[in-house]
């Protein structure tokens, strides 16, 4: 009995494409859509050398020093000479950021400030330290000139040495994929909703149908759950392998975690859906309202409009993040994709099992034994 | 006018789906505008990137000059000594660079041994390459005043350092004309009013036409005594009245947010571009409305068409950041012209006729976007007419 109506509720289920278009099509298309606009965001902060334009004339032929300098630091800056006017042209068509003009003393010019500027501006700062720092040597020890014209400043030592935060490179543009997933996991509510409108003689002809037979509410229920959280890890395993193989999102690579995360939010998702069918008697309208209202307010938290929302979270209210089905199955991917050990996923399992649990227990209780005078 | 009564009925009856559009859009705008403050660029001021400065060595002059010389060029963001929380600032840029100064630094620079400090940064990026270069600046002159003035005090050598650091070089702004803090705010109001008025329209246009294309009731009013011509002229006036009515909607909130702005060139040239876009949005939706069988599919295709055209066009993301074939696929939705026209128009400080010859082109061909699938569907409604 129990595999009889198993079967029939995927049937059901499968069958129902306006279900299929937003638990399974609306995910895998808003994916694409974000790998799509947001492929270029990450790598727009990436350094691209510095165009900058230098004015040729006298007073920059008198300083050898400066030009010196200035093709030493061919990591940095890509270099033109130029005349005045040229230099203006190329400033004002924005193909350089800015240029240098030696005029009795340094000067720039640029028409915004941006890091690039700063980053001229630092270098032109560097050498007027340099040689200020040439000056105070020379009044404190002039004899320190004069082996070697001061060799410590043009020859630079390194004394950074560059520790990764973690295995996995900072990009927060992964953090939307997860909250994606997240809302994969929260719109398998649907399914939920779906077959508690199913099996309640109050909502649908089924429901009444199903209450009359002899058969024990609970097992029926059971295999419709079943039937959904199949449906909805089927679907989620399915978006997961696009997002990884087709779009290329690193997911790290523990792949038993990532799919013990996939179930654990599937069946979130699942008891969330049934559990606001349960409790509100209204319309299957507004059941899918608050549904769709809830699941958007939760991934905002957890940073599906804007990665920076997640983080205020997590250090002005974390226990709103606690509290947030959809950031705990966000952080779980973030943790596993980023944290170095795996105390942070766990807690945010159990939280999750947690909250499974209280869901289906407010379903249950809500849902048994209910009586109809008439209907 | 019974028809176009009608019309304004069904609209009544789905308000709720089009106000949560409504109510997104509004909740945007308000977040968008208390957020975003641009850069006033009239003097020069140099960016400073966030880091966290964390010190594992005691206290020392020197380290706390390299702390207060970090402290003038970056800004300094405390952040707890917890790797992940540290982690965490880095990942969503809270900071952008993390210097751990270790145990025993100062006296190994001092003594002229070879140090390092530790950092961790986001890989490749700009600010990366610019904190590396003040920092190296700042312990190579330690390094030559160590080198050249062996046995210099630590209160020397960090007045010395002071005394060189603190020499700056001129920079010069040349600015173009000032440009109103409200013309990018203003630009992002609009390129976001894209997204709810493709959703709005569908959804209104679509439950109408939904209604109004049923066999049994289109068969009804074929008979009713009313002309034809006199019905969909009133269809006509019914869907433009939603359009321009909704298009005042959404654009009421910028006068109270920009006020006197919006009647200056640029502000009436962004109402003109979104009046001329709410047409070819109309003539989208009307196609739409035609060819949808279902409620249910409505809100499909209200959704993937707002989204999908807001995603690709530069509405949530800028698109100077979208790739070339993203912005080619783009190109072939209004929304593309649409979002274009906005950034030029309030990029520009003055108007003249180059950039308004631009402006223009985009605002046509939003135009004639609209017109030609306005032409589909005619077609389509009289084959669909022959049909029955």
């Amino acid at each position: 009995m129990f595999l009889f109506n198993y079967r029939y509720r995927l049937k059901c289920i499968f069958k129902d494409r306006q279900l299929m278009f937003w638990t399974f099509m609306f995910p895998i298309l808003l994916a694409t859509l974000f790998n799509l606009a947001f492929a270029n965001l990450s790598s727009s902060d990436n350094f691209k050398k510095v165009n900058v334009a230098v004015v040729q004339n006298e007073e920059l032929d008198q300083n050898p020093a400066f030009t010196q300098a200035l093709d030493g630091a061919d990591d940095l800056f890509v270099v033109k000479y130029t005349t005045q006017d040229e230099a203006a042209a190329l400033l004002s068509d924005h193909d350089i950021d800015g240029y240098i003009n030696f005029d009795t003393d340094l000067n720039l010019v640029v028409n915004q400030s941006g890091l690039n500027q700063t980053i001229i501006r630092g270098f032109l700062d560097d050498f007027k330290q340099s040689s200020s720092t040439i000056t105070t040597i020379a009044t404190q020890k002039p004899s320190a000139l004069e082996n070697g014209n001061l060799e410590g400043i043009s020859s630079r030592a390194e004394y950074l040495k560059a520790v990764s935060a973690s295995q996995s490179n900072p990009d927060p543009v992964v953090n939307y994929f997860y909250t994606l997933i997240a809302m994969t996991c929260l719109y398998g509510g649907f399914l939920g909703v779906k077959e508690v409108v199913a099996i309640q003689a109050d909502l649908s002809d089924v429901g009444a149908r199903i209450n009359l037979a002899p058969t024990n509410k609970l097992t029926v229920f059971l295999a419709s759950i079943m039937a959904a959280t199949t449906v909805q890890l089927l679907e989620l395993l399915i978006l997961l392998a696009f997002i990884i193989r087709v779009l290329g999102i690193s997911f790290g690579d523990q792949l038993g975690y990532i799919a013990l995360t996939c179930a654990v939010g599937s069946l979130t998702g699942v008891t969330f859906g049934t559990c606001i069918a349960a409790i509100i008697k209204k319309g299957e309208g507004l059941k899918i309202g608050i549904l769709i209202g809830s699941t958007m307010i939760m991934c905002f938290l957890a940073g599906m409009m804007s990665a920076n929302i997640k983080y205020t979270v997590m250090t002005k209210a974390p226990i709103l993040g606690y509290l947030n089905p959809a950031n705990l199955i966000t952080d779980s991917f973030y943790a596993l994709y980023y944290y170095n050990t795996h105390t942070q996923f766990f807690a945010d399992i159990l939280l999750l099992c947690g909250f499974t649990l209280l869901f289906s227990s407010v379903t249950y209780f809500v849902l048994r034994r209910q009586k109809y005078a008439s209907l | 006018m019974q028809v176009y009564k009608a019309f304004f009925k069904v609209i009544q009856k789905n308000r709720a789906q089009i106000l949560i559009y409504l109510v997104v859009f509004m909740a945007l705008a308000l977040i968008l505008s208390g957020a975003y403050n641009p850069p006033q660029d009239t003097d020069f001021t140099k960016v400073k990137v966030n880091i966290a400065f964390i010190n594992d060595d005691g206290d020392s002059q020197l380290v706390d000059g390299l702390k207060t010389y970090l402290g003038e060029n970056a800004n300094l963001v405390a952040i707890p000594d917890d790797t992940q929380k540290l982690q965490d600032a880095l990942f969503f840029r809270q900071v952008e660079y993390i210097l751990r100064v270790p145990a025993g630094f100062a006296e190994d620079m001092l003594n002229g041994k070879e140090v390092q400090l530790e950092k961790t940064t986001v890989p490749d990026s700009t600010s990366n390459i610019y904190m590396d270069l003040l920092i190296n600046k700042y312990l190579n002159t330690v390094k030559t005043y160590t080198t050249y003035l062996p046995g210099l005090s630590q209160d020397d050598l960090t007045q010395y350092l002071k005394k060189d650091l603190v020499e700056q070089s001129e920079v010069t702004m040349i600015s173009n004309g000032t440009h109103s803090a409200y013309a990018e705010k203003s630009g992002y109001y609009f390129n976001y009013l894209s997204y709810s008025l493709f959703a709005i329209l569908i959804l209104g246009v679509c439950s109408v036409m939904l209604v109004f294309n049923d066999t049994d009731l289109k068969r009804r009013n074929l008979c009713s005594p009313i002309r034809s011509a006199s019905m969909n002229m009133q269809m006509v006036l019914g869907n433009l009245s939603f359009a321009i009515l909704t298009w005042l909607v959404l654009i009421s909130a910028s006068f109270i947010m920009y006020g006197s702005f919006m009647f200056t060139a640029t502000g009436l040239l962004l109402l003109l571009n979104s009046f001329v876009f709410t047409l070819a949005v109309l003539s989208i939706s009307y196609l739409i409305g035609n060819l949808v069988k279902s409620r249910g599919a409505m809100s499909a295709i209200a959704n993937v068409f707002a989204l999908g055209t807001s995603f690709i066009s530069g509405v949530f993301v800028p698109q100077e950041l979208l790739g070339a074939n993203v912005l080619t696929i783009a190109s072939f939705t209004p929304t593309y012209w649409y979002v274009k026209a906005n950034n030029e128009i309030t990029a520009a400080v003055s108007f003249n006729t180059d950039n308004l010859s631009s402006i223009f082109t985009s605002m046509v061909l939003v135009l004639a976007f609209g017109v030609a699938v306005l032409g589909v569907t005619l077609v389509l409604i009289k084959q669909k007419r022959v049909e029955a």
